[in-house]
């Protein structure tokens, strides 16, 4: 544990007053520990809900078959593989988070990665169903793995984008789940120790015999490393994969060599947009403002504004490429996008990807709960849409118009997607009831340096330039957790 | 507290003997007898009694508990005594008849899967229309009835009979009239079956009458040469062809032998010649004739009589005659056309869909002027397909209503549906004692009858046809009968006592003693060939010397009547259902109308500009209103219909065809007129929008091709010019290719389609339904956009403005003028790229290449992704998207025990989730090769035909083996007007397309 001092213009990631360990221990696990209130039973009940609503429709669907769906000859695809991009974008914060900002030692994202990061599971959990439930023949699932079996010389087509898939989501899959637990141990060993009964004997049995030794927080420490090191390659490789299934097809609108960043950008992009949309409800409800400042809130809207920016561009330059290519069908392709049918599809998502984050630029706007929340929900529409317009638009009007043909959703569609947000939201509140929401063991490392009460007691002790403590003392106003009248006495 | 007690096993251990001691040190402290063991029973082969009894019961108890496990029961009945010449897994193929052409069946274990035309058929030549592709299904009807029905309730034979009878007898005594009712009869059996049968009962006649009639022609040519005949037309002998609304290639009277005839003079063939038939159509209604003309004006049908006269003058005739009014395109289309035909006298056709007599005569009057009679049109060996006369037809409801018969029959006829005032028909019907329908299922006249005397389907029947002078064709059974029926010939000679009750020996007596003896051929011939062609006498020229000023005179005030009308109403048959006797076939209902594209359903069709003017739209539902009669329907915009009319198909609107057929579309007969003793298809009618749409089930939404080349075509003058014209693979056509070519040893399996050739009538996508087992879907599915055709034909319209060509949708939207349509029509079907996309994005590899070019799909390894129909740049894949064959929402199909018999057994069905699309009929590419092999012999080109090429009467498709350079389908895919269809992508499909050639006018 460092027990340096942080630079004092730094702003602090831990507000609030006598933050001790076992208060961070206290104020964390407080869902965990105690009945649930009433406003997580009323969200639980809710997204249960949905979820049942999942199972009717994803049974109703097994049952009948995919014709319950509104697709067609022509259009194949429509609302099952734009959920499942979809989730498998959300997911990708997720990692972000908790890899790529570990290594480059972005020490706000203790408070978060933890959320986070169970939110690509279950986005991932979410996205994987559409996997399975999209086959004409579920029950046969299993068959894209290269499992050897008795059918014959039966292998999978290697040069298929949709086996790269299926590598791609479980790998990242085991992947993240192996991180998150990791992670995890140290907390549910901090649960097991103050619980009793049988409590503690699951989270004992959760907690791998965790000890708390030197020993076994060096391990800890190596493995989170390692681990980090190879999930920022997943970061970028997922939906770069993703993007392959589009990519490599014939498709005017989908062949395009732009797609692997642009997916990843935009996954990104939806990624933290949903962690906002999650953390701003959590924070509140379960009063972590401490711990989950304006500072991170902000950060992550300007992650947003980045990679919104760089969605924007790529947007432009598959229009600019489509004209600058004379080729024609990719050039209707764009056309129609933009002034087809499914216009109002292209300009929601235009709308909702490129120009509301913009608003971000304003210090008002990316520091309002209320106006981060709200755009946090209108990014993850508008990036429901784009992939709605990639893969409908590019299909109803292809190469023969004699098959040209719309696409129109049925009951079961609509159930399906919102049965899995359900699904999703169930599996989060579950999460935030038995498993600490924020990593307790993480954010304790910040407390002695990067803490607002650590940095008052330097101020206090004298020992800062004026200027730089007043630039830091300015610095808090954005904070709706601290108090600024005590900066006032000092 | 530590203990120091120390317990012992045994005294050896307390005395710590030598002996002890040293065997302490083993792990077991005796010797085990292993050695012994093994040494004995353990690896010795021979087996004790008493262990081999004990193997012996358990063997037996065991085997007798597993066998307790009720077996499931399969009600499927070997062969114990094998009928001679049935082997399970081959076909047998038999000759019979449908409709006057010859035809195979091809049976398998007994029962007829599939109808082919027979290669010696002097009509089809081998080819088939849908109606005949799709008659092997009605064999298996389930809504036909399954026994006779007396007064309502199921009988037996014997008490219909005896019930006929009696009455018979009666009636006879009675001396009243007695009436049989039939659409055209023109087989030689059937026709001495009714002249017995008026022999026992004298005061019988035999009334025909078609629901689509043709007495026109016929009273024409009495009228102008005496002879009441329909005249063989032979479309091959003409270079100029001028039809006023025949619909000569769809549905006016052979449609088959007329696309054949046709297609012979405009094809491959004929271009290799440097020629060209022209053909210009005048009509009202965009029919499928009209898609394939070099010209096509619009014209009311109030305008056809005018045009015709105008049209006669222009040739050099003086008949009293009127102005084109306001349809000055097409006047200026008359003199051109007139100019042509005079080109062509000897070589010019002119033919008119008017079932009007005086109309006829004009056209009779023409026809003649220009030297048709012996060349295109034959009258010395005249055709027999359709005799009705309309006229009896109304006097037998005449005589009904002054109740003076008694008796009344109705074979192959459904006046109760099809006549113009059903009412009148069935209120007059009701003083008739004794009715008798001989309809397969209870249709609406035989629901009005006392006795349905059910006759088979023509698949278990025997008969014979007579369909143009000379040329006899056979129809025997293929099966037993599938219900309890009986022919309807049996059944008159059961009923007239007549000495030879059997049928079967009463056509084969009659052969015998006519055609057989005459032809010199023995019965046994007929039977494997099908037919008998005595040969045409000489074609004779006739003169036509009638004073036409009182026939112009009729025309002309008929024309004033109808023009007075606000809107002028063109009812006609449409290719898939005709008159509405198919209309409970699914295979039929499904098709999609050639130029709509329509399925399940009759419609309004209006002109898009009209249409605007009226303030409707696509789908508005109108009341179209005449002066007895009225109908709701919605309204399709059909580009190229004559502005200020309107047309309905007849033969929907069934009320009792059947499960599939019922309550479909709405019936449009009784807006037929009956003026100067004819029907007449026009009718003079308001229309009014009702408020409320209804969606039609189109198979094609979007009809223009937006600028792309997937279609290619040129004229005949750029074609002479430059024979690359429209292909653009003249000198300079280069391509490139990114990957290593592979050797294709053995056979390569490739497709010509000529776009020239094709018409677009449809056969093939109802022949490939029964070959490949194609399941059905319903109207509502259409709808979705989730037909299952394999092959299907994309129709595209694009509008001539100022010489140029206007395809592009936003381009039409601002089209003033939407009458210069021109149509195409291109098949598509799965293209078995080289570079298939298909293939390289499923992960299971359930689509794959073959060694001889076929892209195949393995439906067992498909786990239903639809990643390869996403990705296919023709849309040609179709998934399952249910179980279609067991699913009770899809009724009106598979589900049942009888229809399924109809299914290919060397096709297999698919389940649901499971992609499937064109094989190239692998099945026969198969059948061929073991055809082969069991000769010892090579593969000969023509061995193998895929089953859309087998029935194309345009000659269309040619299929075969590209290695094979003498190939016919090598040579046509060498023609300079090929092209492949997206070759920019560089997929490499193995379906190559001649570019269209159109001989347009030079206006």
């Amino acid at each position: 544990m460092s027990s340096h001092h942080e630079s004092i213009i730094r702003e602090p990631l831990i507000t609030g007053e006598n933050i001790t360990y076992a208060k961070v221990t206290e104020d964390v696990l407080v869902p965990v520990e105690n009945k649930a209130n009433k406003a997580w039973w009323i969200g639980f009940t809710i997204a249960a809900l949905g979820a049942l609503m999942w199972v009717v429709a994803v049974s109703y669907t097994f049952w009948n078959g995919i014709g319950a769906w509104g697709l067609n000859k022509t259009v194949g695809w429509a609302w099952d593989i734009t959920g499942f991009v979809w989730w498998v974008g959300i997911g990708h914060a997720g990692t972000l988070i908790s890899a790529v900002l570990l290594l480059f030692r972005q020490n706000w994202r203790n408070s978060i990665n933890r959320s986070a990061e169970a939110m690509t599971i279950f986005a991932v959990i979410c996205a994987a169903t559409y996997v399975i439930s999209h086959m004409g023949r579920p029950w046969l699932a299993y068959w894209p793995l290269p499992l050897p079996n008795q059918f014959g010389s039966l292998w999978v087509n290697f040069n298929s984008p949709l086996v790269w898939d299926v590598f791609a989501i479980s790998t990242y899959f085991s992947v993240s789940l192996v991180f998150w637990y990791t992670g995890l141990l140290p907390d549910i060993a901090t649960i097991r120790d103050r619980a009793t009964g049988l409590r503690r004997k699951i989270y004992s049995i959760l907690s791998f015999g965790w000890n708390g030794s030197v020993k076994t927080w060096q391990r800890f420490e190596a493995v989170s490393l390692i681990l980090a090191g190879v999930s920022t390659p997943l970061v970028l490789s997922v939906h770069t994969i993703v993007s392959f299934d589009f990519a490599t097809s014939v498709i005017p609108g989908w062949h395009t060599t732009i797609f692997p960043p642009y997916f990843v950008a935009g996954a990104i992009f939806s990624g933290f947009a949903m962690v906002q949309t999650l953390l701003l409800i959590a924070r509140k409800v379960m009063n972590f403002e401490n711990y989950i400042t304006m500072f991170h809130i902000e950060s992550m809207n300007k992650i947003i504004i980045v990679t919104g920016s760089i969605v924007g561009v790529a947007y432009l330059t598959e229009l600019f490429i489509a004209w600058y290519s004379g080729a024609e069908y990719e050039q209707y392709a764009f056309l129609n996008r933009v002034s087809g049918p499914y216009w109002w599809a292209y300009w929601s998502m235009m709308t909702c990807n490129v120009i509301s984050p913009q608003l971000f630029w304003f210090k008002k706007i990316r520091t309002s709960i209320a106006a981060s929340w709200i755009l946090s929900i209108v990014v993850n529409i508008g990036m429901w849409f784009e992939r709605f317009v990639i893969i409908v638009t590019s299909l109803h009007r292809d190469y023969l118009p004699s098959s040209w043909a719309m696409f129109y959703p049925t009951w079961v569609d609509v159930a399906v997607f919102v049965g899995s947000i359900g699904l999703f939201f169930t599996l989060f509140l579950l999460f935030l009831r038995f498993l600490p929401a924020i990593a307790m063991a993480e954010v304790k490392l910040l407390v002695k340096t990067s803490s607002e009460q650590s940095k008052k007691a330097l101020i206090k002790g004298g020992k800062v330039d004026k200027e730089h403590a007043k630039f830091y003392v300015e610095s808090l106003d954005k904070y709706d957790s601290v108090n600024q009248a005590d900066y006032a006495k000092i | 507290m530590e203990s120091n007690k120390k317990y012992w096993k045994g005294l050896e251990e307390l005395k710590q003997t030598p002996e002890f001691v040293e065997n302490s040190k083993n792990e077991f402290a005796e010797a085990l007898p292993i050695e012994d063991v093994l040494n004995e029973a353990g690896l010795n082969t021979v087996t004790p009694r008493r262990d081999f009894l004990k193997a012996l019961g358990f063997g037996v108890g065991a085997v007798t508990l597993a066998a307790c496990q009720p077996a499931p029961v399969h009600k499927a009945i070997p062969y114990l005594i094998k009928p001679e010449e049935i082997v399970p897994g081959i076909p047998n193929y038999y000759a019979s008849t449908f409709n006057g052409h010859s035809i195979l069946v091809k049976t398998r274990e007994g029962r007829p899967i599939k109808v082919e035309g027979n290669p010696n058929c002097l009509l089809s030549g081998g080819r088939l229309d849908a109606q005949a592709q799709a008659s092997v299904l009605d064999l298996y009807d389930s809504s036909r009835l399954q026994a006779p029905v007396l007064n309502g309730a199921e009988a037996s034979w014997a008490q219909v009979d005896s019930f006929v009878k009696g009455e018979l007898s009666k009636i006879k005594a009675g001396g009243k009239k007695i009436r049989i009712v039939s659409s055209t009869v023109n087989s030689p059996s059937t026709k001495a079956v009714i002249a017995d049968f008026t022999a026992q009962y004298p005061t019988a006649k035999l009334v025909q009458v078609d629901a689509v009639s043709y007495t026109g022609i016929i009273q024409a040519n009495q009228n102008s040469f005496g002879k009441a005949v329909l005249p063989h037309y032979r479309f091959d002998n003409a270079d100029v062809i001028v039809s006023f609304g025949a619909d000569f290639l769809g549905t006016w009277i052979s449609p088959v032998e007329f696309t054949r005839q046709y297609t012979k003079n405009r094809a491959a063939e004929a271009l290799e010649r440097k020629k060209m038939s022209r053909h210009i159509q005048f009509e009202s209604g965009m029919s499928l004739t009209g898609t394939n003309a070099d010209a096509r004006i619009s014209l009311k049908p109030s305008e056809e009589g005018i045009a015709l006269l105008n049209l006669y003058n222009a040739l050099g005739a003086n008949v009293p005659s009127k102005k084109l009014g306001n349809n000055a395109k097409a006047d200026k289309a008359i003199q051109l056309a007139a100019k042509e035909l005079l080109n062509a006298k000897g070589k010019a056709l002119v033919v008119c869909g008017s079932n009007d007599v005086s109309t006829q005569i004009l056209v009779n009057a023409i026809n003649s002027l220009l030297g048709s009679y012996g060349s295109t049109i034959d009258l010395t060996n005249p055709s027999n397909q359709f005799a009705g006369n309309d006229a009896e037809f109304v006097e037998f409801i005449n005589e009904m209503k002054r109740g003076e018969v008694d008796a009344v029959f109705f074979l192959n006829s459904n006046p109760a549906y099809s006549a113009v005032n059903t009412k009148e028909f069935t209120d007059a019907l009701a003083k008739v004692k004794l009715r008798v329908s001989f309809a397969d299922r209870q249709d609406e006249t035989a629901a009005l009858c006392q006795v349905n005397a059910p006759a088979n389907h023509y698949l278990e029947s025997w008969g014979d046809s007579n369909p143009v002078s000379g040329y006899y064709t056979l129809v025997q059974p293929t099966i037993n009968p599938v219900y309890n029926t009986r022919m309807a010939e049996e059944s008159l000679l059961t009923w007239s006592d007549a000495a030879v009750k059997e049928y079967y020996q009463y056509v084969r007596s009659n052969w015998e003693k006519t055609v057989l003896a005459q032809s010199g051929k023995t019965w046994k011939d007929v039977l494997q060939t099908g037919s008998v062609y005595m040969g045409a006498a000489p074609a004779a020229a006739v003169s036509f010397n009638r004073d036409l000023n009182a026939v112009a005179a009729t025309i002309i005030s008929e024309s004033d009547a109808l023009a007075k009308a606000s809107v002028e109403l063109q009812v006609y048959q449409n290719v898939a259902i005709g008159d509405g006797r198919t209309a409970n076939n699914p295979w039929l209902q499904e098709l999609p109308d050639p130029v709509s594209k329509v399925t399940w359903d009759n419609y309004v069709a209006i002109a898009p500009k009209y249409a605007e003017k009226l303030g409707l739209n696509e789908f508005d539902l109108v009341e179209v209103k005449s002066a007895n009669y009225s109908v709701t329907l919605p309204v399709l915009v059909q580009p190229g219909q004559a502005a200020g009319t309107i047309s309905i198909a007849v033969g929907y609107g069934r009320s009792k065809a059947g499960k599939a057929g019922n309550e479909v579309g709405k019936n449009a007969y009784p807006f037929l007129t009956f003026v100067n003793g004819t029907f007449q298809t026009t009718a003079a009618v308001s229309i009014s929008k009702v408020g409320g749409t209804y969606e039609l089930a189109q198979t094609q939404t979007h009809h223009s091709i937006e600028g792309r080349n997937i279609i290619r075509e040129t004229t005949l003058k750029e074609y002479l010019k430059d024979p690359h014209a429209g292909s653009g693979h003249g000198a300079g056509h280069k391509t490139y290719d990114l990957w290593n070519a592979y050797e294709k040893p053995g056979q390569n399996w490739v497709m010509a389609i000529d776009l020239n050739a094709c018409t677009g009538c449809g056969a093939c996508i109802v022949a490939c339904n029964a070959e490949n087992n194609v399941p059905v879907v319903g109207r509502d599915e259409v709808r979705r956009r989730r037909e299952m055709h394999w092959i299907r034909i994309d129709r595209y319209y694009s509008f001539n403005e100022a010489g140029k060509s206007v395809t592009e949708e936003k381009e039409i939207a601002h089209l003033e003028d939407m009458d210069n349509v021109s149509v195409v029509h291109q098949p598509m079907l799965c293209q078995h790229c080289e570079h298939a996309p298909c293939e390289t994005v499923c992960p299971v590899l359930a689509t794959v290449h073959s060694s001889d070019g076929l892209n195949h799909m393995a439906y067992n390894r498909c786990v239903g992704t639809r990643y390869c129909a996403n990705n296919c740049p023709y849309k040609v894949r179709r998934f399952n998207w249910f179980n279609y064959w067991n699913d009770s929402r899809f009724d009106n199909y598979l589900n049942n025990e009888f229809t399924q018999l109809v299914l290919n057994p060397d096709v297999t069905t698919r389940s649901r989730g499971v992609m499937e699309k064109c094989s190239m009929c692998i099945q026969r590419i198969q059948a061929g090769k073991l055809q082969a092999k069991i000769e010892k012999r090579p593969l000969k080109d023509g061995d193998i035909k895929t089953a859309c090429q087998q029935t194309c009467p345009a000659n269309a498709i040619i299929f075969g083996d590209g290695n094979d350079p003498n190939s016919e389908v090598s040579k046509a895919l060498k023609s300079e007007r090929t092209y492949y269809v997206l070759e920019e992508l560089n997929v490499q499909p193995g379906v190559g397309y001649q570019v269209k050639v159109r001989n347009t006018a030079e206006v």
